[in-house]
């Protein structure tokens, strides 16, 4: 019957798994992650997270400034009426691949600011 | 209390009687009708002070529901970009306003466009002017989700020799109908602007800036006949987009129905043959696509890499294929910095040269003067434009080209562009180094 794997009969596993172990403390050590902290009977700090910076809504004016001048020169809102604005924005959500989400922000501040 | 009530109750009646028996019955009856008029004037005055109050009220409930309205309106007046500007930089007040009405305009119908005149001296040619383009778009919204667009071209050409006359050719560029199934896809069906890089959709003189096309675009069709999905993909809150289009096309065909290299037609096969019937003309249809991501860091800076590609049989018996990829980068570095280029690369089989690999790449640069903030007349209208640009055949033959431009903005969409072409190449050199004048109108 072939012997099951034994590292007392195999001393020079037992020498590399023990290296390996005392390596990989180590290691682990150095990357402060693995060891376990001594226990106490203090209770733990208190962790403070810094406050969250909130996120910048992007508005129609900013979405029109990033989407509208990689392809050409801005349009003045003026140029157009409210009405004009809604089918030439439909026109460049499409060919822009615009998201209708933006692409309706953008839609409310051409008609806010439009000419008539 | 009472008391005092009652003592001088009886004074004024003894007055009163008195007084009565000093006054004739005449004076007495003049002083009735008196009473009378008065009495009637007092009730006029009163009926006249309702109605006025009742003015008075429906003025302030309409004064209430307009403040209402005004503190609806956005509290910030809306900023309006400057020519070399952002939208996003200054405020500029702007009066609140009242919607339009819908139903009582209607401007579903609208004519967008663009037109080009120039004047080309060519090497070796003499200098002429000539219609370069007159291009306008058509587009009929129909709804909230529903958009047909279709752009012509307009172009004059001389007669034959000893002709007289010249002759107007009218090209359909694309037409196509759209619809916005929802946030994320947009169908559309008809002669599609193809997606192959973002060239295509970008070709009217006010927007690519130099007169003259990339030489490598040469190497792709422009629009073709099928069906389209398309969209956009928000990734974060920030604009960050991942845009993709997926199609079916009839694909390039054969000129002359042979698998000859030259016979390729990258603009042919429209479905319908001139024998009148419908058909493709070979066995199976071409697809493709593309994708791209777009990462805006702020208004006016961004950058957008895209991957696209189609892949098709091209001869009339199906025995080979036609494919190519593209490779498109923009980059903006401000409102006044625009960095741009395509890499093509194509491969098709043929019965007369075997496998063919045309590729060709173009990169172009514009820097607006504004950017430099120098106080000189007209500098701030000026752009300077560079590119070069690159086409290998597959033939053997390999042609180079650097244009060196200048735009000035007459008004935003009003350009006057000139450019002067270095063209070197081992093949016949037409046309040849050239000087191009152009001026843009985008409306």
């Amino acid at each position: 019957m072939k012997p099951h794997f034994s590292l007392q009969r195999r001393p020079a596993a037992a020498a590399l798994a023990g290296w390996l172990t005392l390596v990989g403390g180590l290691g682990a050590a150095a990357a402060g992650e693995a060891v376990p902290p001594a226990r106490t009977n203090a209770p733990p700090p208190a962790v403070v997270k810094p406050a969250a910076k909130p996120r910048h809504q992007l508005t129609g004016a900013e979405l029109y400034s990033m989407h509208c001048n990689r392809c050409h020169p801005e349009r003045y809102p003026t140029e157009r009426t409210a009405a004009q604005w809604k089918t030439i924005v439909l026109h460049m959500q499409v060919r822009a691949n615009l998201p209708p989400p933006q692409a309706r922000m953008i839609l409310k501040y051409l008609q806010e600011n439009s000419g008539r | 209390m009472v008391r005092r009530l009652a003592v001088a109750g009886c004074a004024l009646g003894l007055a009163g009687s008195s007084a009565r028996a000093q006054v004739s019955q005449s004076d007495f009856n003049a002083l009735r009708e008196m009473v009378l008029k008065l009495n009637q004037q007092v009730q006029e005055l009163q009926q006249t002070h309702a109605a006025d109050a009742q003015t008075h009220q429906k003025d302030v409930e309409e004064l209430q529901l307009w403040q209402q309205k005004l503190g609806q309106l956005p509290a910030p007046p809306a900023p309006v970009p400057a020519v070399g500007g952002t939208a996003a930089d200054g405020p500029v007040s702007s009066l609140p306003r009242a919607p339009i009405d819908e139903a009582t305009v209607n401007h579903n119908f609208m004519i967008l466009g663009d037109a080009e005149f120039q004047y080309a001296k060519a090497e070796g040619q003499r200098g002429t002017f000539m219609l370069a383009d007159f291009a306008p778009i058509f587009l009929y919204r129909g709804g909230e989700n529903i958009l047909f667009e279709a752009g012509f071209d307009f172009i004059l050409q001389n007669n034959a020799p000893n002709a007289p006359g010249y002759t107007t050719t009218v090209n359909l560029s694309f037409a196509q109908l759209n619809y916005v199934a929802n946030d994320y896809v947009t169908f559309a069906a008809g002669n599609l602007l193809l997606p192959l890089g973002t060239y295509s959709e970008r070709t009217a003189g006010w927007l690519n800036k130099l007169p003259d096309n990339p030489l490598a675009r040469g190497l792709l069709p422009g629009a073709a006949v099928g069906a389209e999905l398309r969209g956009a993909v928000p990734v974060n809150d920030q604009g960050m987009l991942l845009n993709y289009a997926v199609f079916g096309v009839n694909g390039p065909g054969s000129a002359d129905g042979t698998a000859n290299a030259g016979a390729l037609d990258l603009g042919g096969n429209v479905g319908l043959r001139t024998d009148n019937m419908v058909a493709n003309l070979h066995g199976a249809p071409s697809g493709g696509g593309r994708v791209a991501l777009f990462h805006p860091f702020k208004p006016h800076y961004d950058f957008e890499l895209g991957l696209s590609t189609q892949a098709g049989e091209w001869d009339n018996a199906g025995t080979h294929l036609w494919s190519a990829g593209v490779v498109d980068a923009a980059l903006h570095l401000g409102a006044n910095c625009e960095i741009k280029g395509e890499y093509v690369r194509s491969r098709y089989g043929s019965d007369d040269l075997g496998m063919i690999n045309p590729e060709g790449w173009w990169l172009q640069a514009g820097y607006k003067l504004a950017g430099l903030n120098l106080d000189l007349p007209g500098i701030n209208n000026l752009e300077l434009v560079g590119r070069y640009d690159v086409l290998a055949d597959g033939m053997g033959t390999r042609t180079s080209r650097y244009s060196a431009g200048c735009i000035y903005y007459l008004t935003n969409t009003l350009l006057f562009e000139g450019a002067y072409e270095f063209v070197h190449s081992n093949g016949p050199r037409i046309p040849g180094n050239q000087l191009l004048l152009q001026l843009s109108y985008g409306f």
